[in-house]
């Protein structure tokens, strides 16, 4: 594997591991979010223009699209949240407990 | 031979030159009533010459008009049949009809409204000749409704009143609930018999099928007051008695029964349908015989006997005796409505007073309307002799004689006696002994607008059971020989009524008047038949028909089935299924450490 891709790799799996391990709020799990989805859009534009393969050009955009929306939605859940709680520390999602 | 036709469509269009004469200035006018009066003599005096060719050469006539339409093969025209019913029908009613036209100049003297009343009366009497001269069964249809019109508009003449309109009401309902039977017949005959004509309907009937009798017999039944559809003739008393004389007594409660006389040719063939009318009419006779025994209203104790009488009629059809209950028509209409005239008149005379406990003592009072109650009472028990006697008789005498049903001829023989006891009932609490009115009454029967018709009724009541029968051509072979405890029949029977009504007047005359027992309130509530059926059912129909609408059809199969069932069942199985603490970043952390673990392995241990 090239250097290039070794890197954005790195990026991936540094943000998928900021987003399962973080302390106490909700927003950095939305934002390693974002950054996974970046690199792997990253990933994909450099991988479809390396090997010439420009008729998947379709798919990072379209993965672009819906990174968007469901931006949107957990923006949206945050705000729920920062409503009932007055913060968005993790530990107050306890609701579904038996 | 040329007179017959012009005499009977003289007769018709002499009746509605009235009604054409209402738009004018003379409607307004004290000479209106006496106007309609004289032109209903003139019809009936008109009416006599086609009767009596009739009864010389017994020559039937058919008058067919007008082409009013064809529809497919069906040919509708303005058809009168004349025949030995509706020559013979015409002159009765034409008679009582001028009678009551001219007792209710002085019955309804001080009303308003007293030549609309006459105009009414009249419309009633074209529409009944219309029904009683139809050829087919649509110009029968017309004359049919037509009387259930004037019927209603005559119960509630005095509108202001609330039970009036509710009598009215009741009598339409009644009415049509008979009214789909008829209508069944009516589809039968189109789709079976391509006809709507009587000559066609008779000519075509060969394996004949119960369904149109079947429908004809409801019709009957509820324009005849038969049980199951009776409340409405006792309620109809609510209209004055000019009404209750001239309609539900002699000419429109019969109309039932004249349907079913005309259509004698297929019922003379169809056992069940003649077994069916005949427990139906002997079940009306005696029941409504024991409703009349505890009432207090005099104009409801005669109009159950009408119901009683009816019921005498529906049986003696049952009987495929036709022609002697047609007989029987003709002569109940005399003394019937003579009974509603004096009563009319004790009624006015006592200021308005209707309850028999409140009468007493007319005996001297009122001689002439004694003598034409008493006499009247008299015919309608079957005092030999008199009119009730030539139908009433030989209706016993048939039935006493004739393979038939012997329950509904035990409660006919009952209903016979049950007759002379409320008639005795009713002679001795108005006329006999002292007066229970207040004292103040003005009483007089001198004007002559009120004693000619009861005595031109009084005469028809004595004599035209005579000059009936014996100027009837017959039409089946009278019954000559049978034992002479079955002739005595209807004579014991009335006279055991007789004695028992006046032995117990004369044991109980002076004793306190006792807590009504349960007998007599069944009697006195008419079996508690209007107080259930006018409750019950409707109330159960209501609550179905809510339950059914907004229960079934909005709440649960718009609105539960789908949307609130899918949201229910998320609920519950999220609630089911899920099993946790809420500790997300350890479940984070070991998602973590387990992709981790499986990318090693599967890299490094290939």
């Amino acid at each position: 594997m090239s250097l290039v891709h070794i890197n954005i790799l790195m990026a991936f799996t540094m943000s998928l591991t900021g987003l399962l391990m973080y302390r106490s709020h909700l927003m950095s799990a939305l934002l390693c979010l974002e950054g996974m989805v970046l690199s792997l859009f990253i990933l994909a534009t450099l991988t479809i223009l390396n090997s010439h393969f420009t008729l998947a050009n379709m798919m990072p955009i379209i993965l672009l699209v819906f990174a968007a929306c469901e931006a949107a939605i957990g923006l949206a859940l945050l705000i729920m949240i920062s409503n009932t709680y007055g913060t968005d520390y993790v530990q107050n999602l306890n609701l579904l407990q038996c | 031979m040329n007179l017959f036709t012009s005499s009977i469509l003289l007769t018709l269009f002499m009746l509605t030159t009235p009604i054409m004469a209402s738009s004018t200035n003379f409607y307004k006018s004290n000479k209106y009533q006496h106007y309609v009066k004289n032109m209903t003599l003139l019809a009936f005096i008109i009416s006599l010459i086609p009767t009596t060719m009739f009864i010389h050469t017994n020559q039937e006539t058919l008058i067919s008009n007008w082409h009013w339409i064809t529809i497919h093969t069906l040919k509708l025209s303005l058809s009168f049949k004349m025949d030995y019913f509706s020559l013979m029908f015409m002159p009765v009613a034409l008679f009582i009809t001028w009678s009551i036209m001219e007792f209710s100049i002085w019955y309804m003297h001080s009303d308003p409204n007293i030549n609309q009343f006459f105009k009414y009366l009249l419309i009633f009497l074209i529409t009944m000749l219309i029904l009683t001269t139809a050829n087919n069964l649509f110009q029968l249809f017309i004359g049919w409704e037509g009387v259930g019109i004037m019927s209603f508009l005559l119960i509630g003449w005095w509108f202001g009143r609330s039970d009036a309109n509710t009598a009215a009401l009741q009598a339409i309902l009644y009415n049509r609930i008979g009214d789909i039977g008829f209508l069944l017949s009516m589809t039968w005959f189109l789709s079976n018999m391509n006809t709507w004509d009587l000559q066609q309907i008779f000519m075509l009937d060969q394996n004949s099928s119960n369904i149109p009798l079947m429908g004809l017999t409801p019709a009957a039944a509820g324009k005849s007051a038969q049980f199951g559809l009776h409340p409405w003739l006792p309620s109809a008393m609510e209209g004055p008695t000019p009404v209750s004389a001239l309609l539900h007594s002699s000419t429109m409660v019969v109309a039932g029964i004249f349907l079913l006389i005309r259509f004698y040719p297929l019922m003379e063939n169809n056992k069940p349908v003649q077994t069916m009318v005949l427990s139906l009419g002997a079940l009306t006779t005696l029941f409504t015989a024991i409703c009349a025994l505890t009432q207090n209203d005099i104009k409801k104790i005669i109009a159950f006997s009408t119901s009683s009488q009816l019921g005498l009629m529906m049986v003696t059809i049952g009987l495929n005796q036709p022609h002697l209950a047609f007989l029987h028509i003709c002569t109940h209409a005399f003394f019937k409505a003579m009974l509603f005239l004096c009563s009319g008149s004790i009624i006015h005379n006592l200021n308005n007073e209707q309850d028999i406990r409140k009468m007493g003592g007319l005996y001297k009072i009122l001689p002439f309307t004694t003598t034409a109650l008493i006499t009247g009472c008299l015919a309608l028990t079957g005092m030999p002799f008199l009119t009730g006697f030539y139908s009433k008789d030989l209706i016993i005498e048939a039935a006493t004689s004739s393979y038939t049903n012997a329950w509904a001829l035990l409660l006919t023989l009952i209903a016979t006696s049950l007759t002379a006891i409320y008639s005795t009932r009713i002679i001795s609490l108005t006329l006999l002994e002292q007066p229970r009115f207040p004292p103040l009454m003005s009483i007089n029967e001198t004007n002559p607008l009120l004693i000619n018709p009861i005595k031109r009724l009084l005469i028809g009541s004595i004599f035209a059971g005579f000059i009936l029968s014996n100027n009837m051509p017959p039409m089946t072979t009278p019954l000559m020989t049978m034992p002479l405890h079955l002739k005595l029949t209807a004579l014991m029977m009335t006279i055991l009524g007789f004695i028992l009504a006046f032995e117990i007047n004369t044991y109980s005359k002076n004793l306190k008047y006792p807590h009504p027992s349960n007998a007599t309130n069944f009697s006195t509530l008419l079996g508690y038949f209007p107080t259930i059926m006018h409750r019950l059912p409707p109330h159960l129909v209501l609550t179905m028909s809510q339950k059914l609408a907004t229960s079934m059809l909005d709440l649960t199969w718009t609105e539960a089935i789908l949307p609130k069932t899918t949201a229910y069942i998320q609920l519950k199985a999220s609630l089911l299924t899920s099993n946790q603490k809420g500790l997300i970043k350890l479940y984070f952390l070991s998602f973590l450490i387990t992709m981790t673990l499986t990318l090693l392995s599967f890299n490094y241990l290939e």
